[in-house]
């Protein structure tokens, strides 16, 4: 039977990096997947690393440093994963809307980023196809985008060359434990292996993981769909740009009532556009918990189409080539659990992402090999502690 | 077949040889080579060369073919423009 000195379950964008980072430390690694490396939703997604659309303090924090990160991986990977800071334009549609957005810009400008208002003005120079009704906006200097399936491929051909171990195409189905209860074996569908750590990296697949070992986890799909243009030689956006309502759709603590249609407010649409190295554009975006459907509803394809439309009326003639759908690993606080677990020696969780998991990829791998090292963590990470969940159930 | 210059995917302007060389050094299922080499992802959303790839990874040994790693399906069947899609124009 083979053994390794860790295992790390799930070949998405969170797997990957964890395995490289691990494999750079000198360990023994496997990375099992079930399907091929990024067969879930690290290849259904968006491809932004942003800090524009985090909550102050932590979780901004840790979206800047993997911003940096991803400077030096675009050095360091063999594989080109199409990396590129180009910065974001966040857009305002009311003033009501400016004047939430100016609160949130000074938090975050009083921490120390380089973010700043535009007025419409300048919001046209940035962007010219943009409707010219608009209040204002914000731009974040720092905000970057890269193809996440080809990052997923960068992680893994540079840890391949490290000793990384690749079993894909292999499904775990159950974890055995010593006596003590300490990690023993990994077991799937194509074989067993001998390991004393798992690092549980399976997305929103990861309480069906954690279940093996008797553990409870929070996450649940949180379901996205996705239209792409076909390909144009116009340059309908320049860079990531979304619409401030996007925080609205994705945190339940920020309310303000944006003047939507009824279709787009039942399946809670925002505005967001991407340009792609392939000269398609990728417009969204959803949020809604549907289970694991990743199935593309054509009323959501309207709605979206139709909320796009009110920021880029450009896009009327443009023909969408075809929409897809992933699952985002949503928890309840909106903060990953990057952690080991307490009661079950060896057993590490790097997951619940939510929609920030590309983004986060870099510095969730560098900390989980810390962690698993036992070396002192980028960050104090106690707020991503498992442990968290205990406590609000023991209240 | 054996023109390697062949184009399979008409809509990105993927060849048979790169096709070939992507599952040789790889290994990889349909879905992979599409990935790597975007065969499939262009206007018809692989109506054309969908079937051609998935034979083309399976003679060349790749994973063999599953529910789970053919290639799929995606809406609209057609391309339609953002206008009608969102309710501009009927
Ligand atoms: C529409 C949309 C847009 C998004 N846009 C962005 C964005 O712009 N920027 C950003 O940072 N994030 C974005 N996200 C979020 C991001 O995609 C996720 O946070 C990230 O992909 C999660 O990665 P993961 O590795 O945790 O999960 P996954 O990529 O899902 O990987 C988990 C893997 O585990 C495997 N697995 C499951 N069960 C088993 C088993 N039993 N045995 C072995 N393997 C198993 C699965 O096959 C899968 O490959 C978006 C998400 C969506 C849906």
């Amino acid at each position: 039977m083979e053994s390794f000195d860790v295992i790390v379950i799930g070949a998405g964008v969170i797997g990957s990096s964890v395995a490289y980072h691990l494999v750079k430390k000198g360990l023994d690694v496997a990375l099992i997947e079930k399907g091929g490396i990024a067969a879930g939703t690290s290849s259904r997604c968006d491809a932004v690393a942003l800090i524009c659309d985090k909550k102050p303090g932590i979780d901004t924090e840790i979206g800047y440093a993997s911003i940096q990160l991803f400077k030096q991986l675009a050095q360091e990977l063999s594989v080109d994963f199409e990396f590129s800071s180009r910065g974001s334009l966040y857009v305002c549609e009311t003033e009501r809307e400016l004047e939430i957005a100016q609160g949130y810009v000074a938090d975050q400008v009083r921490d120390g980023y380089d973010m700043r208002m535009v007025d419409p003005h300048e919001l046209l120079d940035i962007e010219p196809y943009l409707a010219p009704d608009l209040a204002g906006g914000i731009w974040t200097e720092a905000d970057s985008s890269m193809n996440p399936y080809k990052l997923c491929y960068a992680f893994v051909e540079e840890g391949k060359k490290l000793g990384l171990k690749v079993f894909d195409y292999h499904a775990v189905s159950e974890i055995q434990r010593d006596v003590q209860g300490k990690i023993e074996r990994v077991v799937t569908d194509r074989g067993t292996f001998k390991t004393r750590k798992i690092v549980n990296c399976a997305g929103v697949w990861s309480p069906k993981i954690a279940g093996m070992v008797g553990i409870e986890i929070p996450i649940v799909p949180r379901k996205g769909i996705v239209l792409i243009t076909e390909k144009t030689s116009k340059q309908i956006t320049r860079q990531k740009v979304h619409e401030f309502g996007y925080m609205l759709s994705k945190f339940e603590d920020i309310h303000f009532k944006r003047n939507v249609s009824e279709l787009v407010e039942k399946h809670n649409v925002a505005f967001t556009i991407e340009p792609t190295d392939a000269h398609n554009f990728l417009v969204g975006g959803h949020r809604a918990f549907k289970g694991f459907d990743i199935r593309s509803e054509i009323d959501v394809m309207q709605a979206i189409a139709e909320r796009a439309l009110r920021f880029l009326p450009v896009l009327r003639d443009l023909n969408c080539i075809r929409a897809y759908a992933g699952v985002r690993p949503w928890v309840p606080d909106h903060l990953p659990i990057v952690s080991e677990v307490e009661e079950v020696p060896g057993f590490f969780i790097a997951s619940g992402h939510e929609g920030d998991g590309i983004s986060m990829s870099p510095i969730t791998g560098k900390m989980v090999a810390q962690l698993i090292t036992g070396e002192p963590t980028d960050f104090n990470i106690d707020k991503l502690n498992f442990s968290r969940y205990k406590k609000s159930n023991a209240v | 077949m054996t023109n390697k210059e062949t184009v399979i995917c008409r809509c990105e302007d993927i060849t048979m040889r790169e096709i070939q060389e992507t599952v040789e050094r790889f290994q990889c299922s349909s879905r992979e080579v599409k990935l790597r080499t975007r065969a499939g992802m262009g206007s018809c959303g692989g109506r054309t060369c969908r079937g051609m790839v998935d034979k083309l990874v399976e003679q060349l040994g790749g994973p063999p073919i599953s529910n789970e790693i053919a290639l799929s399906y995606r809406p609209p069947v057609r391309p339609v423009s953002f206008g009608v899609l969102g309710g501009e124009e009927k």
